[in-house]
């Protein structure tokens, strides 16, 4: 990794922050861009860095080859030795000036069409199946690091970081959202890929709502939201091995997604149910929902195209 | 850890393009022309797809013609080279000058061709 030397980036804000580092704002003082900084703090020993951090960063800078439209370039790594025990890993990304979080608050009554929301969802998955592909999960997917250009273009962002950062999360306790989390990750259960589909179906859900489809204030509180509206599982579909018990939830019946969700078409609440499945194993992966039928109906998607 | 002060708070708020809590930090008495610790402003670093950030600053006062210290880029050469037509009429609304140069003596309308922004182009042009 190569060391900080010539670094033409400027912070000009602080823009996240955690137990595993800080992520500010930056000016490429070259270009004149806009930046996204990410500082690590990662341990070291007399070997230099972590062999899963290089691996990590060395698997971030093979997927920037393809250069895929739906996620954010990864610009520039770089080390910057702190002591004999710690070392700076900076990446640096791709700005883009706006999220979806934003995006949704800002669009006027009724909200977004239906062909924007179909487009943005292609869009959004097309980047997961890419990042699947490459066995990167992004496990915190949320409306804030779904970015959305001005022309409409989405990317996410702070993906594969989930690795790097996951020594010192355990360390200390951050404050993240459990809105978007699945229940295998709720219930600490394994997890993998699909963990990523259950939040985009909750931010599908999001998009017609304008408000979060489950927030919950714990993880039991999460859990229950979940299940008001999927139903509680069978008792064959809990996870083994979990301290949580299904007994701890009443035997509540799954409702119709339209309750929750109304403007979604038929084919739309389909996917949607395929994506917030309790079982992971059973839950639709990127590469087939890409395939649904919600995508093949183009409706009237087709005519502002063509205009 | 650094201090974080009223006015890192408000410019994290107005990069992160949440209004509520700039709207809040403002109330409480942010300065909204006040530096954090980079030495920039809440408008400097404002995310440029949220106007209703921008809105709320520049009806507490917002000086929209504040360049980088390094560039000299200002927040109209931002949203120009970032697209957002939006932000574009907004700032301009506000007295934002579209003649302003950065170190590189490109314009705002500069930055929007050279990114496709069609709509900004034609938007700033008709200001000449």
């Amino acid at each position: 990794m190569a060391h900080c030397t010539s670094f033409p980036y400027e912070p000009v804000a602080e823009i996240g922050g955690g137990a595993y580092g800080t992520v500010y704002k930056a000016r490429d003082t070259e270009s004149g861009k806009f930046v996204a900084l990410k500082n690590v703090r990662v341990q070291t020993d007399q070997n230099g860095l972590p062999v899963s951090t290089v691996r990590e960063v060395a698997l971030l800078k093979r997927l920037e080859q393809f250069d895929h439209p739906n996620v954010v370039r990864l610009m520039d790594v770089c080390a910057t030795p702190r002591s004999d025990q710690e070392t700076k890993v900076t990446l640096v990304f791709e700005h883009v000036d706006q999220d979806l979080k934003t995006y949704l608050e800002k669009a006027p009554a009724p909200g977004l069409s239906s062909d924007r929301i179909k487009d943005l969802m292609r869009q959004l998955l097309c980047g997961l199946a890419f990042l699947h592909s490459n066995q990167v999960m992004h496990r915190d997917l949320k409306p804030e690091n779904i970015l959305v250009t001005s022309q409409g273009q989405v990317k996410l962002a702070d993906f594969g970081l989930a690795k790097i950062y996951s020594c010192h999360m355990a360390l200390t306790p951050v404050v993240v959202t459990l809105w978007y989390r699945p229940p295998e990750v709720l219930l600490q259960s394994t997890y993998a890929t699909p963990v990523d589909i259950w939040s985009t179906g909750c931010i599908f859900a999001e998009m017609f709502r304008r408000k979060p489809l489950f927030c919950g204030e714990s993880e039991m509180d999460q859990l229950g939201k979940i299940f008001e509206v999927i139903g509680l599982p069978q008792e064959e579909e809990w996870p083994t091995g979990v301290t949580v018990s299904r007994k701890n939830f009443p035997a509540v019946k799954a409702r119709p997604i339209t309750d929750f969700v109304p403007e979604i078409n038929e084919q739309g609440a389909k996917l949607l149910m395929q994506m917030l499945t309790f079982d992971p194993l059973k839950r639709i992966s990127a590469l087939n929902a890409l395939e649904h039928l919600y995508f093949q109906d183009e409706e009237t998607s087709n005519q502002d195209e063509t205009l | 850890m650094t201090m974080m002060t009223l006015q890192d708070d408000l410019t994290t708020a107005a990069a992160k393009g949440n209004t509520a809590d700039v709207e809040s930090l403002l109330r409480r008495g942010a300065a909204v022309n006040g530096v954090n610790r980079f030495g920039r402003t809440a408008v400097q670093v404002m995310m440029m797809g949220s106007w209703p950030v921008a809105q709320a600053l520049l009806q507490h006062g917002a000086d929209p013609n504040v360049a980088d210290r390094s560039t000299r880029t200002t927040p109209l050469h931002d949203a120009a080279r970032t697209g957002f037509v939006d932000m574009v009429r907004l700032l301009v609304a506000a007295q934002a000058d579209p003649q302003a140069r950065d170190n590189q003596s490109r314009l705002p309308v500069d930055l929007a061709r050279e990114n496709g922004h069609a709509e900004v182009v034609a938007f700033l042009e008709t200001l000449k």
